[in-house]
């Protein structure tokens, strides 16, 4: 059938309301840039006796994340669903991720994989990973010469 | 999910509605007062139609009720955020992919919002506000007389 599909609601402002929410996005949100960026964002600190691994996972419960550790290399991953019941086309504005996520890093030294932890804070994953006996810094007393 | 009951309203977060400063103490005056720079990042929102208003949700890992600020000025949302880091300051970073500290966004909803009825709740670093569609800005069918 061709035409203008008169079924559809003719809403101009909606269009023009998603044609300027299209720019800003190009502007302000670089979509292409963000899925160029590692998914979740990850920060590794070293507290002398171990490291501390911190991961930004908001909306996510910690059974949905699966944690590994194989020597010294740590592997995560999960999935963040999209909200249930909410159409497509309800959505004015979509700049949080959805999918399958995973992943992988090795740390520096060697760790103690028995004794890791792991807790969920706020939106944010911390794994406290201890460092191998042999990997601890050691302080070492100089003895005076007599 | 009813979203017009009371007892998701969250009265530990401060939504304000029309002008005002930050309280002292809040987000929004810590980071002005804040001796070093703290690095401020956008949080990705996604805004949907619900059947009854706008549903927005906001990705602020680390974020508590206490220092999270929400204002609705005329039409102008903003939200702010200060966060802690979940790592003592003593840490060496070894690896770093984002930066902890504030969030702040702003934008214009070009709907009329029922500020009385706003509702907020943060959970697991994920902000949701429920802006109810004022009566006067919901859709009406006319009739067409023949």
């Amino acid at each position: 059938m061709s035409g203008v599909p008169w079924q559809n609601r003719w809403d101009p402002l909606r269009e023009l309301q998603r044609e300027v929410g299209r720019l800003f996005d190009g502007l302000d949100g670089l979509p292409a840039l963000r899925h160029l960026r590692p998914y979740p964002p990850i920060n590794v600190h070293d507290e002398g006796e171990g490291y501390v691994l911190t991961a930004q996972l908001p909306g996510v419960c910690a059974d949905e994340v699966e944690l590994t550790i194989t020597g010294e290399t740590l592997t995560m991953r999960g999935e963040r669903k999209r909200p249930e019941g909410v159409k497509d086309d309800s959505y004015r504005r979509q700049e949080r991720l959805v999918g399958r996520w995973s992943r992988t890093i090795t740390l520096p030294d060697r760790v103690d994989s028995t004794q890791v932890t792991a807790s969920f804070s706020n939106g944010i994953l911390i794994v406290r990973i201890p460092k191998a006996e042999g990997a601890k810094p050691r302080h070492i007393t100089v003895a005076t010469g007599g | 999910m009813n979203v017009t009951n009371p007892s998701i309203r969250n009265p530990s977060i401060r939504v304000v509605v029309g002008p005002g400063a930050p309280e002292e103490g809040s987000p929004g005056r810590q980071q002005a007062e804040s001796p070093q720079p703290s690095r401020v990042s956008t949080p990705p929102i996604d805004i949907h139609e619900g059947p009854d208003g706008l549903i927005l949700e906001a990705d602020l890992p680390g974020a508590t009720d206490k220092d999270l600020f929400v204002q609705l000025e005329d039409n102008v949302l903003s939200l702010r955020a200060h966060v802690q880091s979940p790592v003592p300051q003593s840490a060496r970073p070894i690896h770093e992919e984002f930066s902890v500290g504030d969030f702040h966004r702003s934008f214009i909803l070009s709907d009329e919002v029922d500020r009385d009825r706003i509702t907020a709740e943060l959970k697991n670093g994920v902000l949701r506000l429920i802006l109810p569609r004022a009566d006067r800005a919901r859709s009406r069918r006319i009739e067409i007389r023949s």
